[in-house]
């Protein structure tokens, strides 16, 4: 099994069940644009810290430009493009929507995921657990103020979905 | 980058055999972060990557074992530590650390094991699990051994793990009663950066002096390490701030800080200076373990 | 049927501002609420575009072989064993390039910069070779195989030891470009590495400082930094048809962009097509030619299409925010009034000049400030030097200009014993006295930004300045700008069969919501709502001309040209109607998509169509171009009568705390007030005035480029660490200043840059009151400010 060139991947993507042909080296971000051109999660810092290339796999954030392909193997794969139900956004989405939780965008599904994964966490986060929670991710045009009223819309948001079956 | 073979054994000693102690482009993979890195910046190109994640079960789980330590598997996610009731129990300087390491996703898929091999100075967790008396389990073909975390790190980047060793398990030995601890990390950049000087204290009172202490320095120096000076300042005296801005002292003489981007030589022993007296006063404030 | 007359004729005079009469009153449907931002949807659910996710069929992706010397002559490019690697499909150097493009140098300023360094190269990171392959990681194994060697020349550094006889000269021989007029006094030279000195003169410098009661004279630095865009950098180039090119840009500029492409190919500009989407940022990093040259030549060599995309690291080769030396030098009456003030500034501009000059004379004629002062001498160096070249970013080089005179107000406040707003209550510029430049301010709201700063920080309310090691202390700035002129921008509303409507310009959304600020002033004079309009993004084929998204200049100036645009359609399908209905136009008005008369009678648009087009279908455009007047400033003493359409004022204050023992700076309230005129949306412009002042919030604690012999030692976002969640104050707020400039649209002026201004100088004056220390060299890092309080307890650190 000497430096094999590629590989198949066979998971669940957003739900679906797909199937990738990899280079063993390929992170999946690279794969899910090159193969299923879903760009939501994106390479910028390419170290993890700016946090535009999460993804969610088996239900946890990980930063997807650190993230060999090959690992996602039998996992199940949500993007940003995953949370939206048939067209109607997301509760989280519609929050930062409705603060305008961005400007120039392109961190913005990055911190969109972290959020579903910081009201997993902590339903009624404080400020300070919003800011440590989502202190991995950057933004450079500085949105923060916005994003924290996002989070917190969208608590009360799913709060009030749940509440009121 | 260029191809590489990918194996993902499914037990420890199929993973052992696969790594190699003559070749420097095999290494073991868990959670990946530190080693995709150096991968796509091509300091580390593999010619074999042994993935451990297929391994799970009894490497990732924490339990108290019979004398009462904490037993963590080495494929225990940082993120699992954080939340871990145990470690909160035994060792809540660990989890409040945990906190600030790094961001939640790296903490989500990267391991204690691998956060240890790596040697990186930087790293939160070795500081503190010196001070705790900590050691490893290293398991190869050859056989498994214990490691004192003291006797891990060698140098930058350098460990005592053989290419052909894997750390299988970190054992976190029962803290005696009346134990204080604390952890302080400093960013000198923003606030979510690596620490530019992380200190661990932890020190056991006996009737009201300080019978034993263990100070260690990070991210500052070449390696996490011990300040014995300091730790010979405290021994024997009251918990005082005239004795802990006196072991502070005694800290920043001993060290040998590398100037980086993040501060001169001279400014980090300064740091020292500061964040160990701090450290040590948190110290006192926190609630101990057990009392007598 | 009766076509009306004159139903096609075009507004395509170019239009001073509108005239100074007040408009009516009306009352405002569209402009001046917080409309949520029409892409939204498309930036939530990761279907927003952006040029560095587009894959063309076929195309190569190029990766940069970079200069591993700060200065040196190429003796030899080995490109063999890259070739040789299985999928490179070429190996393309400077000279490649020269087969197709004679002369391949480009540049907003100078014609400096070699697509592919030429022989020499200036600094580490210069771009000398591109290896292109179908697979992107080949071209990276491949980019790292490719051996240059190099004679190294002695390099130069510092902005000051540059200008020095003796120093190493970086170009032979310059040649100024002579695109826009703002630059056309920029003169060929040779054997120096100023490439401008601009000066203005007013009144006596040496006179006031003779008559002055006290002088004050000191030096501010400020580093490099870098924009550190999240989409980076990318470009790509395909042929189009036999003899086009489409280049698809992350660009600010495209405009230019084809324009000086056309050039260096020798083509007409209309075989080019340039287009953008939106930008994942951007401060001022993509503007004028960053890759394009690179990929339209590569895409021509190979007959294929070539993706370019950077990295973060390779972002920090390509173009950063000037470092800047500012010697100033004040005299002071007894009664705290300025009288003379002279500043020198040496511009670190880098390698290659980009648009260096422009941010030396622009910013260096405000570097008075704000301020009545009678005798002025402003003196502008642009400098080569062999560190990575310097451009715009977020202000073109103001808040290095504020960092000085701001910082030096308060030094001389404390050393006179008067209240540092007092200070400058004293000494502000106001509406009707000439600026240094001799230009008269008007609408510059200055006392007013005062104001709201002394109402947010209670400034007249005892402060507690702490104890213990942690000490806290408050501090306010203020600045100006005067935007960028002259320029010219022109648009043009669609109004289709059904009434539905898009404006068409070439402003680049990369954030600030540009998109939305034109959708809602067009829908304002259309009388419909904007989040009907669509805003088509850049595309030279179909978008007109404007100069460029800079400057926050798009506003006033593309805002005023999609106004003009929006009411030439109106007033073309008020012709239509007032033909077909027999009454005059001033009985009508449109709104909702439909022509009502005072009479009653309404007709629909398709009423319209029809009675225009003979169905229902067609199209009514409405055009607008705006160019505000200028007068280019007598390059001697720099005098001119109207050197800016508006001037931009901003103010910020800041409450920090200083760790004394460890020189940590947390700044726990910040306050960022911009006199915006009106804004067009104003949750929008208070977005820009924090997250600008966020941005300088890291550029004043702790962003900083640092080298090692002109290599960037911290090129990523691992070592060069930008503002996150937890270095936001918690207190953190933005304040409109809002008097309708007369000539802008609705009032409106810019603000995109106005927030970056005075926060460095509110932090520094903040730290001074806390501790009494002064600082002089941004940023504060902690071991800066641990240094300085150690000096100041005469208990100096060691060096190393």
């Amino acid at each position: 099994m000497m430096n094999e060139t590629r590989r198949i991947i066979r998971f669940t993507l957003n739900g679906r069940a797909a199937t990738a042909n990899i280079a063993i080296y390929e992170t999946v971000i690279e794969v899910l644009q090159r193969d299923f051109n879903l760009f939501g999660g994106r390479e910028s810092c390419g170290q993890g810290l700016c946090g535009c290339c999460t993804v969610l796999v088996n239900g946890t954030a990980v930063s997807g430009c650190l993230y060999l392909a090959a690992f996602v193997d039998g996992a199940e794969v949500v993007t940003v493009e995953g949370l939206a139900d048939r067209g109607v956004l997301h509760p989280i989405q519609q929050a930062f929507v409705s603060k305008t939780g961005f400007q120039c965008g392109y961190c913005t599904p990055g911190f969109i995921l972290m959020t579903e994964q910081l009201l997993k966490r902590y339903p009624h986060p404080t400020d300070d657990e919003i800011r440590h929670y989502l202190s991995g991710n950057l933004c450079r045009c500085a949105a923060y103020p916005d994003i924290i009223e996002a989070v917190k819309a969208a608590a009360n948001k799913i709060q009030a979905v749940e509440s009121d079956p | 980058m260029k191809n590489f073979e990918l194996v993902e054994p499914s037990t420890i000693d199929e993973a052992v055999a696969l790594l190699d102690p003559e070749d420097t482009g095999v290494r073991a993979i868990a959670g990946g972060t530190a080693l995709m890195l150096m991968m796509k910046t091509r300091l580390f190109q593999p010619t074999r990557l042994v993935s451990l994640r297929r391994l799970n079960g009894a490497l990732r789980t924490v339990r108290t074992d019979e004398n009462g330590g904490l037993r963590i598997g080495a494929l225990t996610t940082l993120t699992e530590l954080e939340h871990s009731p145990l470690v909160a129990k035994a060792v809540p300087v660990m989890s409040r650390a945990l906190r600030t390491l790094s961001n939640v996703r790296i903490r989500n898929v990267a391991t204690i094991g691998g956060h240890l091999a790596h040697g990186d100075p930087h790293m939160d967790l070795p500081p503190i699990l010196l001070t705790l008396g900590a050691r490893v389990r290293a398991v190869s073909s050859r056989g498994e051994r214990w490691i004192d975390v003291a006797d891990l790190f060698l140098g930058y980047y350098q460990t005592a793990i053989a290419r052909d060793e894997l750390i299988a398990e970190v054992d976190v030995p029962l803290q005696p009663v009346n134990v204080h601890t604390w952890y302080a990390k400093f960013t000198a950049l923003s606030a979510d950066d690596w620490p530019t000087v992380g200190t661990a204290v932890w020190y056991r009172l006996e009737s009201g002096v300080i019978a034993e202490a263990r100070v260690a320095v990070s991210a500052a120096t070449e390696r996490p390490m011990r300040v014995p000076s300091a730790e010979a300042a405290l021994t024997g005296s009251s918990p005082t701030v005239q004795m802990f801005a006196k072991a502070a002292d005694a800290a920043a003489d001993e060290v040998h800080p590398l100037a980086d981007i993040r501060g001169s030589a001279a400014y980090k022993r300064e740091m020292v200076r500061v964040h160990v007296r701090r450290a040590l006063e948190h110290a006192s404030r926190a609630r101990s373990t057990e009392a007598e | 049927m009766t076509i009306p007359a004159r139903f096609t004729e075009p507004a395509d005079t170019t239009v001073e501002a509108p005239p100074k009469a007040k408009r009516k009153a009306a009352v405002r449907r569209e402009v001046g609420r917080s409309i949520p931002r029409l892409e939204s949807h498309a930036k939530v659910d990761g279907s927003a575009e952006y040029i560095y996710h587009l894959r063309l069929p076929g195309m190569l992706q190029g990766k940069i072989c970079r200069s591993t010397v700060p200065h040196g002559r190429i003796v030899r490019i080995d490109a063999s064993a890259a070739l040789a690697i299985e999928g490179v499909h070429a190996v393309i150097t400077g000279e490649d390039i020269r087969t197709l493009i004679p002369d391949p140098y480009y540049g907003p300023a100078f014609h400096d910069q070699p697509i592919l360094a030429i022989g020499k190269v200036r600094y580490v990171g210069e771009p000398v070779a591109v290896v292109l392959a179908a697979d992107l990681h080949v071209a990276e194994e491949a980019a790292d195989q490719v051996v240059v060697e190099y004679e190294p020349l002695e390099p130069v550094f510092d902005e000051v030891a540059a200008t020095k006889p003796g120093a190493p000269i970086i170009h032979d021989s310059l040649r100024p470009a002579g695109m826009f007029p703002d630059l056309q006094y920029l003169k060929g030279r040779s054997g120096t590495n100023v490439a401008l000195d601009a000066r203005v003169l007013h009144g006596d410098v040496e006179k006031g400082f003779a008559e002055a009661d006290q002088v004050f004279e000191n030096v501010f630095r400020s580093r490099k930094v870098v924009h550190a865009t999240f989409e980076p950098t990318v470009s790509l180039a395909e042929l189009n048809g036999s003899n086009g090119l489409t280049i698809h840009t992350s660009s600010q500029s495209p405009s230019y962009v084809r324009a000086e492409v056309s050039r260096l190919l020798g083509w007409p500009e209309n075989r080019v097509r340039v287009r953008t989407a939106f930008l994942g940022g951007s401060f001022g990093a993509k503007l004028y030619i960053k890759l394009e040259a690179l990929v339209a030549a590569c895409a021509l060599l190979v007959r294929k299409p070539v993706r370019i995309g950077l990295t973060m690291e390779e972002e920090f080769y390509t173009i950063t925010k000037h470092g800047a030396t500012v010697r100033i030098k004040t005299g002071m009456a007894k009664d705290g009034r300025i009288v003379a003030r002279e500043v020198e500034t040496w511009w670190n501009g880098g390698a290659y000049a980009d648009i260096g000059p422009r941010v030396s004379q622009k910013s260096g004629f405000t570097a008075a400030g704000p301020y009545d002062i009678e005798n002025v001498s402003l003196i502008n160096y642009a400098v080569y030097t062999n560190d990575p070249p310097a451009g715009a970013l977020r202000g073109f080089g103001i808040s290095q200009i504020v960092w000085a005179y701001e910082c030096q107000n308060d030094i001389i406040a404390r050393s006179l014993g008067i209240d540092p707003l007092e200070f400058r209550r004293r000494n502000i510029l106001h509406d009707g006295r000439p600026h240094a430049t001799g230009t008269i301010m008007t609408n510059a709201e200055i006392d007013e930004v005062l104001d709201r700063l002394s109402d947010r920080m209670h400034w007249d309310v005892l402060f507690d300045h702490g104890s213990g090691p942690v000490r806290r202390g408050r501090g306010l700035a203020i600045g100006f700008k005067a935007c960028i002129a002259p320029t010219t921008s022109v648009a043009v509303v669609n109004v289709y069969g059904d009434g539905s409507c898009c404006v068409s310009c070439s402003t680049v959304d990369m954030g600030q919501g540009s998109d939305t600020a034109m959708a809602q002033i067009a829908a304002e004079t259309l009388g419909i709502s904007t989040e009907t309009v669509r805003v088509i993004h850049p595309d030279t084929d179909v978008t007109p001309y404007d100069m460029a998204t800079l400057g926050s200049r798009s506003t006033y100036h593309m805002g005023n040209a999609v106004r003009l645009a929006a009411e030439d359609a109106r007033a073309q399908l008020l012709r239509i109607a007032a033909a077909t209905l027999q009454t005059d136009i001033e009985e009508l008005e449109y709104r909702d998509g439909a022509v009502i008369s005072r009479s009653g009678a309404r007709m629909t648009m398709r009423g319209l169509m029809l009675a225009r087009f003979g169905m229902q279908a067609g199209t009514v455009i409405g055009m607008g171009t705006f160019t505000p007047p200028y007068t280019k400033p007598d390059p001697r003493t720099g005098q001119s009568p109207q050197i800016t359409p508006y001037w931009m004022l901003a103010g910020a204050a800041a409450e920090i705390e200083v760790d004394t023992e460890t020189g940590r700076i947390r700044v726990t309230k910040l306050v960022n007030v911009g006199d915006v005129g009106c804004a067009i949306n104003p949750a929008i412009a208070k977005r820009q005035l924090n997250g600008a002042g966020t941005m300088q919030l890291g550029f004043t604690l702790f962003e900083e480029m640092r080298f090692n012999e002109g290599q960037v030692i911290n090129a990523s976002l691992a070592d060069y660490k930008i503002p996150g969640m937890l270095d936001v104050p918690e207190d953190l707020s933005a304040e409109l200043v809002e008097f309708p400039h007369e000539h802008g649209p609705f009032g409106a002026k810019g603000v995109g840059e106005t927030g970056m201004f005075s926060v460095s100088p509110a932090i520094a004056n903040a730290l001074c009151d806390a501790i009494g220390v002064r600082i002089m060299e941004l940023p504060l890092t902690p071991e800066r400010v641990l240094r300085a309080i150690r000096e100041s307890e005469n208990r100096p650190l060691e060096s190393e």
